[in-house]
């Protein structure tokens, strides 16, 4: 073959032919990884090689009224063993000292961590648990014990760190302070989780080796900020009798939801504040803060804001009196307003309307004085600024409605008189309760404050002051006329709450029965809410309480007198024997002479008596057996008492382990 | 002399391989640079090292430049029979390095011959077939040519260095531009398919392939009117046959299971996708890495020092071999393209600088620097973005390691001066 010029660039054409085809499949692999497989290649490098590691806020403490501490954060401890850690030398070097340090700590037997520690070692356990929770003392204890001084790579301790939320009144109104779960903490936890939760930290880590990373700057990226403290209003002792009375009469009407407000009558402050919803398995908790979010029609608790509606226009006095038409009340001919008691209550006084709760009564009258001029009344119940959020410091307040005439679409004709006795408005729990603060407190609308004060360590963040929102609601003359109302409501006996009377103290409110799903056809559906709104002591309020039960067993009971006002009751009466009576101690300085006298005397004859048996007669049994078994002569006692008679004669000498014999009366 | 070397020098070749070895050495730094050490002054870190490299290649380059031509032709069997006793004298006085003994280790760093014999071979190989007595159609010429080139590699592969080994086949392109006949390259081309599409699709399918072609070539032959030599397309088709079935054998039973999981994994012949993972994560983990990187890079990449999986040193022996998908991962699709690009325009500079040369040593010494190039950029490229299987070369100029910078610094210097003296040549 001869290498003719032709020949050799035919060869070379060859040759470039081939490389251009490799250089070709270069390029496309190149686009197809870089471009076309770019965004897995791109995702899975950042994933794997750049993590953003999320650093966990500390998160803030729980105050009550009081300063007490009700929840907080610690850091606890776990301890763990990497057994193969130590050297042979070292294990065997302390091993002994190591189980006797731990079992004057933990109290198992020395020979059982020894056993412990040596079978670890033998199967090889790297990560065996020895301790769960400990307290930081305890924690610094451990690691100092023999071999743990070691540390972890010579001495094969494994510390794992947790901050843990602690409750530190334990039971003591622990449903209702909550617990802080991840996803969405309850109670008084999750009312204040937006302040206590402080914001999460980023930092950047990159991985150096399987599970091992390490941090890209030495700074974080963003630093996490701790949660702050939240001082709250809560009063324990009110919080824990009222989540307890409420409790206990949902799981009696096996009822849906509930949720009770106590509010300080003058300061606007929750004394307590608890929600709780039915679970599937029939149990109560903390599901939702329906006193805050929950807006629902009030029924006849909304009826105290007509009354005063038309006492404050003056249209009508309390001794109107009104025709109840036999319980039936009928709007266009369709519509009907009925009242509980089948037939009526015949001719009686506005008050006794209220007192009754006579849905026709009250309605009759506004209908007649205002259906001429509806927004008249709206116009009023705006003026109370019954239509306005309360603007409250904690997230999630439902809106209140009340349709005014001038909204054609939501306005009808049958509006003013349903919405006379509580129906086509809505109203939250606290809002309702803020109005019968507001009577309670003479007028003055007072906002409801859940928090005192949010802190950080010492430096006070927000402070939150006793905010009026609206200094006279209405004329004082009307303020008197309703609490009357209010206070019969319980006293009279045709009161509605006059089942919530007690001789020993005085309460007044309002009790509602609303219906709740009475446009389903299916009457099984028709479904009730029971709510007891109102304050206490009824001449000088000191604190208000709304108490709603959503859908109560209607074969156990339905009525707010039945169902929500016992924990309204049991409320007030709880705050009534806690508070001191100031009168009874008048001074603390000045000696009680029956008092003196009787320590004298059995002060006297402790001091005498050494050997010989004294005189017990006539001494409170208590102080007999005392004295006597002092000086160490066996007691039996028949009775209580007083002592009437001693076995034994005073004077007589004592033989040890004598027996006496004291008959009390 | 002095003065001529320097007027006729090919500034374009020394400009382009001077920009290869600073852009090399800026990934070098990138890869191994660590937050602690910054200054590019530590010679404790490989790219303080490579440094120090750089500077002694340039002594390197002025000793070649000052050498006579004549003295490579003359002294090139003397130059390749000492190449040959380095690597030899490895097998009593080497060390072992990562399980290959293929270094001398003196004291702080070592040498490795082999990278020194592929210039020594291109010598020995250019004045062989430079000779006038030479001829390339000759049965023991070739033969002869043949040995020369298989000696190295044949006390190279046992190091085990199999990657260096086989960089030596890329003399057959020499060879061949020398005039060696066609079907030479034409047999180890058919080869080369026929062992890799019977792995693909099965012996069974390729011999009916072939069958098929042999049919329709005969019938061609026919219509053409063109005399068909039976015998000699009987012989071929069934040694092509007997090969495919064969590979079977030879893949199971000769290949080692570490060879095997190469191929499995680059033919992808492992369909179970979580085997196919665990090739991944083990056989397969440096390519996947290296792939990792430079498709997270992009069209431009995340900028010199930027790369996360550079920085967190996910690509295994990236400053060496893998040093390519630095350039994938910080400077994109387009750096690396750019890349391609400059190494393109060298080994084409070299193959026209070839060209030009009257005499026939330099000339075939010049396509031997350019095949040799060619090749190490190919299968290391080619290896890093995952297009063949993994062969452990290292991509020239770029790649961490004095030796083989030296060995290729001297291997185109060597051409650089010849080409210098192209004027003068009339031998």
């Amino acid at each position: 073959m001869p290498t003719t010029e032709k020949h050799i660039l035919n060869r070379l054409y060859v040759i470039a032919g081939l490389i251009f085809v490799f250089a070709v499949a270069v390029v496309v692999k190149l686009v197809s990884i870089q471009t076309v497989d770019g965004d897995k290649y791109r995702e899975l490098a950042s994933e794997r090689t750049v993590k953003n590691f999320t650093i966990e806020p500390n998160r803030g403490n729980l105050y009550s009224d009081d300063g007490s501490l009700l929840a907080t954060s610690v850091a606890k401890y776990d301890i763990r063993f990497d057994a193969l850690a130590p050297n042979s030398e070292n294990f065997e070097k302390h091993i002994k000292p190591l189980s006797d340090s731990m079992s004057v700590m933990f109290g198992k037997s020395s020979s059982y961590y020894q056993n412990l520690f040596r079978k670890a070692r033998a199967t090889k356990n790297r990560y065996m648990l020895l301790s769960r929770n400990l307290g930081y003392t305890d924690y610094i204890r451990v690691k100092s014990f023999p071999l743990f001084n070691l540390g972890p790579y010579k001495g094969g301790i494994i510390v794992e760190q947790e901050t843990k939320r602690e409750y530190p009144l334990g039971k003591i109104a622990k449903r209702s302070i909550g617990y802080d779960r991840l996803s969405n903490p309850v109670g008084l936890e999750g009312a204040f989780n937006q302040y206590l939760e402080g914001k999460e930290g980023h930092r950047l880590k990159q991985k150096i080796a399987k599970g091992q990373w390490k941090p890209i700057t030495d700074y974080n990226e963003v630093e996490p900020q701790d949660g702050y403290d939240v001082v709250s209003t809560i009063d324990v002792n009110i919080q824990d009798i009222a989540h307890h009375a409420l409790l206990a009469q949902l799981e009696k009407y096996k009822a849906d939801h509930g949720c009770v407000v106590v509010m300080d009558v003058e300061s606007g402050e929750v004394k307590a504040i608890s929600n709780l919803g039915r679970t599937e398995n029939g149990k109560y908790y903390e599901k939702l803060n329906y006193a805050v979010g929950e807006s629902h029609e009030p029924g006849s608790t909304f009826k105290l804001m007509s009354v005063i509606a038309a006492l404050e226009d003056k249209v009508v006095d309390t001794n109107y009196v009104v025709d109840t038409e036999k319980g039936i009340l009928t709007f266009y001919n369709r519509y009907k307003v009925r009242d509980s008691k089948w037939g009526g209550y015949g001719k009686i006084s506005l008050s006794e309307a209220f007192e009754r709760s006579s849905n026709t009564g009250i309605v009759k009258v506004i209908d007649k004085f205002y259906g001429d001029d509806p927004k008249r009344f709206v116009n009023r119940l705006y003026n109370m600024r019954l239509n306005e959020p309360l603007g409250l410091a904690i997230k999630g307040e439902g809106e209140p409605f009340i349709p005014h005439p001038n909204d054609k679409e939501r306005w009808s004709g049958i509006a003013l008189p349903w919405m006379a006795y509580g129906y086509g408005v809505q109203m939250t729990p606290l809002q309702i309760l803020t109005f019968y603060n507001a009577i309670a407190n003479n007028g003055v609308m007072v906002k409801p404050r859940l928090i005192k004060e949010v802190k950080e360590w010492n430096r006070t963040v927000m402070k939150f002051d006793k905010e009026v929102i609206n200094s006279s609601i209405c004329s004082q003359e009307t303020i008197d006329k309703v609490k009357a109302l209010l206070k019969n409501v319980v006293e009279k006996d045709h009161g509605t709450g006059h089942k919530l009377y007690s001789p020993n103290f005085s309460m007044a409110g309002k009790t509602g029965t609303a219906q709740k799903n009475y446009a389903a056809k299916d009457r099984q559906k028709l479904q009730y809410i029971s709510s007891f709104a109102g304050f206490f002591p009824a001449d000088s309020p000191k604190y208000s309480c709304i108490v709603v039960i959503h859908e109560p067993d209607k074969s156990v009971g339905i009525y707010g007198a039945d169902v929500s006002g016992p924990v309204f009751k049991r409320v007030a009466q709880k705050i009534y024997t806690d508070s001191p009576v100031i009168d009874t101690v008048k001074d603390l300085e000045k000696p009680n002479p029956s008092v003196e006298e009787k320590y004298r005397a059995y002060y006297s004859k402790v001091q005498n008596h050494s050997n010989i048996i004294p005189d017990v007669e006539g001494m409170s049994g208590m102080d007999a057996v005392s004295i006597l078994e002092n000086l160490g002569v066996k007691v039996k006692v028949v009775g209580n008492g007083k002592v009437r008679k001693q076995s034994v004669k005073s004077g007589s000498k004592i033989n040890k382990g004598q027996t006496i014999v004291l008959q009390l009366s | 002399m002095r003065n001529r070397v320097i007027q006729q020098i090919d500034w374009l070749s020394i400009l382009l391989y001077f920009a290869l070895v600073f852009i090399g050495w800026l990934n070098i730094y990138s890869t191994t640079m660590t937050d602690e050490n910054p200054t590019i002054f530590n010679f404790d870190q490989p790219y303080g090292r490579q440094l120090i490299f750089i500077g002694l290649s340039v002594l390197l380059i002025i000793f070649v430049l000052a050498i006579e031509t004549k003295f490579y032709a003359r002294f090139s069997s003397v130059i390749y029979l000492i190449s040959l006793a380095s690597l030899l004298g490895l097998f009593v006085f080497g060390k072992n390095i990562n399980g290959a003994t293929s270094w001398y280790n003196f004291g702080s760093f070592g040498l490795q011959p082999s990278e020194f014999a592929k210039a020594a071979t291109a010598l020995a190989l250019a004045k062989f077939l430079s000779d006038i007595q030479t001829n390339i159609n000759d049965f023991k010429d070739q033969l002869r040519a043949f040995l020369i080139i298989i000696l190295p590699p044949l006390f190279i592969i046992p190091q085990p260095d199999p990657g260096s080994a086989l960089v030596y086949t890329s003399f057959f392109f020499v060879l061949y531009r020398e005039g060696l006949p066609s079907y030479y390259l034409l047999v180890g081309l058919t080869a080369v398919i026929l062992f890799v599409s019977t792995l693909l699709f099965g012996a069974i399918w390729v011999i009916a392939g072939l069958l098929i072609l042999a049919t329709i070539f005969v019938l061609y032959r026919k219509r053409k009117k063109i005399r068909i030599p039976v015998f000699k397309m009987l012989v071929m088709t069934t040694t092509a046959i007997l090969f495919c079935l064969s590979v079977r054998y030879v893949f199971e039973n000769v290949f080692e299971q570490r060879h095997r999981d190469r191929f499995n994994l680059w033919l992808r012949l492992e369909h179970d996708p979580s085997k196919l993972n665990e090739i991944r994560k083990t056989i397969g983990y440096n390519t996947y890495q290296s792939e990792s990187a430079i498709g997270s890079g992009g069209l431009t990449g995340k900028g010199f020092l930027e790369g996360t999986r550079t920085k967190g040193n996910f690509v295994p022996e990236q400053h060496t071999d893998y040093i390519f998908s630095t350039v994938g991962e910080e400077w994109g699709f387009l750096g690396s393209a750019g890349v391609i690009i400059l190494f393109s325009l060298l080994i084409l500079r070299i193959l026209f600088l070839a060209e030009r040369q009257r005499s026939q040593f330099s000339r075939i010494y010049g396509y031997s620097v350019a095949s040799i190039l060619l090749f190490h950029f190919a299968i290391n490229i080619g290896m890093v973005i995952g297009l063949l299987p993994t062969i452990g070369i290292p991509l020239p100029f770029f790649s961490y390691g004095g030796s083989g910078l030296w060995g290729f610094t001297i291997l185109l210097f060597i051409f650089i001066r010849l080409d210098a003296n192209r004027r003068d040549d009339w031998m």
